[in-house]
């Protein structure tokens, strides 16, 4: 990185982190070639891949399909579960020396519960959770958690009450009233909100004349969901206090400072860095550079600003 | 071997040889590839830097030379269209090298006497690097199946590189008529294996043709795959110790791994 990286640096969401950018979940392995220093250039904390109480074989078929400028997928939250999170996955996102939130699936509340308790008991080494509230609700309606402000408070005050760490809430951006979830996570005590996750959409395979994936519909990611996912930021960070977390399509520092500009406090990059590993590096340096060239202090002067340059527009 | 996670280089094309209507070899300088690539592995390829097409192309190494690679594409798709039509000069994005090639698809066991290497059009890429590296066994056959018109190049390519290379095309003008696996022995004797690369029928077939023998044939596989570093998981593949993942637990498996029955076409 280039500049004064203590520009960078800032505490959201009671995660302190060097640089505005997350590896979103569900996009780095456990791989401990990945989880060096030269590897995480411009990361300022990383996002496992979901964890689920039990094992999860994830879905069958296809499970990924490219679409302009971006992709669908149709993993399924395949994992090993909790106990093998903490025996394999742990000691690997450990190494890294950064922080780290381990997302956990919501999914019945006994089963989050359980979940949480096994990793609060190990809660020195664990600095964060991230709560994805975008599976079904099975005790209920079968409805993502996240789809009301009602269901999305219960989900986070279970989370709650097992886990006294730091905890994100990741919202689905399918949610009719996305601000009214997001408000509903605060009262609960999230610590701040990730906005969002995929985008519920489909693809039809041609050459078999069906559906590409089993389950039909997919979670769109990349840039062709960025200005969705954008609106959605603008909308959330003027509901909430607690720091927002802008999540969809990020694949530039232009993005990133998008996001920032519209409140976000850092932003997830999560399949952008499919196609380029160097990208938390590029936005970090893009970030630095932007702010240093407009005469803003440190970066935190960038969250939030382009909604008091609209406000200030609307007054004249 | 040791694991190095994949990295991301840009690629000059040296040259860009238009074989066929649909078959491409595509030298690329890269020091960062070339200098350790094994057969077997493959790269992630993009055309430039844009986001539309989003994802790289995942292509099997198919020769090595300094610090150049070389990739056979064929066209299947507007991605690998506009890779196939970079010219010399111009610059890819390379990410690689992925997976874990031949010869660690059985760690610890020592490579057999003899090695039969069959491939099915394209397929053929990564066996011609293996059989520049095999090194103390001794080459069988190595045969080349096609569909037969629409394949010259291809063919002719292959040919040049290999003296030795049986050739099958189904509908009989080029080589012999027939299938790839008419090629192969009978029996597969103790000491020797089969390492094949093609279309998922061809795999299939091979498979029955010696059902006692699976654990002696190595399969590299391909797959729809969006990451390239064994993180989103979009290319799992399920087998006797569970689902693993075509590009960094791959993509070459041994025949008896993997669980074809299960396996979505």
């Amino acid at each position: 990185m280039t500049g004064r990286p203590d520009l960078m640096a800032s505490t959201v969401g009671g995660l302190p982190l060097s640089s505005p950018v997350v590896i979103a979940s569900g996009v780095w392995p456990y791989d401990p070639a990945l989880w060096t220093a030269d590897r995480l250039e411009g990361v300022g904390a990383l996002s496992t891949k979901a964890v689920s109480l039990a094992p999860r074989a994830g879905n069958l078929g296809t499970r990924v399909w490219e679409t302009p400028c971006g992709m669908l997928n149709s993993i399924g939250l395949q994992n090993g579960g909790v106990r093998d999170f903490m025996e394999r996955g742990l000691p690997v996102a450990e190494s890294a020396g950064r922080p780290f939130l381990v997302n956990v699936v919501m999914e019945s509340e006994g089963e989050v519960s359980e979940c949480l308790a096994i990793l609060g008991g190990q809660r020195e080494r664990i600095p964060a959770v991230e709560l994805n509230v975008s599976c079904p609700n099975v005790d209920g309606d079968g409805m993502a958690w996240g789809m009301t402000a009602r269901s999305t408070a219960k989900a986070v005050a279970v989370a709650r009450r097992s886990w006294d760490g730091p905890l994100w809430v990741k919202l689905t951006p399918q949610a009719p009233d996305l601000a009214g979830a997001a408000r509903a996570a605060e009262a609960e005590g999230a610590d701040a909100v990730v906005c969002g996750n995929t985008w519920l959409a489909m693809a039809m395979d041609l050459q078999k004349r069906r559906p590409a994936f089993q389950r039909v519909v997919a979670g769109l990611s990349g840039p062709a969901v960025f200005p969705l996912a954008l609106r959605t930021v603008w909308e959330v960070c003027g509901a909430v206090s607690i720091p927002v977390i802008g999540c969809g399509g990020v694949a530039s520092w232009e993005g990133a400072a998008a996001m920032l500009l519209a409140g976000a406090s850092a932003v997830e990059v999560g399949s952008a860095l499919f196609t380029d590993f160097d990208l938390p590096r590029k936005i970090a340096d893009g970030l630095m550079k932007y702010t240093a060239a407009a005469g803003i202090e440190s970066l935190s002067g960038l969250v939030g600003l382009g909604r008091k340059n609209h406000e200030g527009g609307e007054r004249r | 071997m040791t694991h190095r996670a994949p990295r991301d280089f840009p690629a000059e094309v040296v040259e860009n040889l238009r074989l066929d209507g649909k078959t491409t070899a595509l030298v690329l300088r890269c020091p960062g590839v070339a200098s350790t690539a094994e057969p077997g592995q493959f790269v992630m390829l993009r055309a430039g830097t844009g986001n539309d097409p989003f994802l790289g192309r995942p292509l099997a190494v198919a020769d090595l030379s300094g610090d150049r690679f070389t990739v056979l594409c064929r066209t299947v798709g507007r991605g690998t269209e506009l890779l196939s039509s970079t010219p010399a000069g111009a610059e890819l994005t390379v990410r690689g090298p992925v997976g874990t090639g031949f010869w660690s698809a059985r760690r610890g066991v020592p490579l057999p006497k003899t090695v039969h290497l069959v491939g099915g059009g394209v397929g053929m890429a990564p066996l011609l690097f293996a059989l520049r590296r095999l090194d103390g066994t001794a080459v069988g056959r190595v045969i080349l199946g096609v569909a037969g018109q629409g394949w010259e190049g291809l063919t002719r390519w292959a040919g040049e590189r290999i003296p030795s290379l049986d050739l099958y095309s189904q509908d009989g003008t080029l080589g012999r008529r027939g299938l790839a696996l008419d090629g192969l022995p009978e029996g597969l004797p103790d000491e020797e294996e089969i390492w094949a690369c093609g279309p998922e029928g061809m795999l299939r077939a091979l498979t029955k043709r010696y059902p006692g023998d699976l654990g002696r044939i190595r399969v590299a596989l391909e797959s729809r795959m969006a990451c390239g570093m064994g993180g989103c998981l979009g290319c799992v593949l399920p087998t006797t110790s569970g689902n693993r993942r075509v590009c960094s637990d791959g993509p070459v498996f041994t025949a008896e791994e993997v669980l074809w029955d299960d396996r979505s076409a």
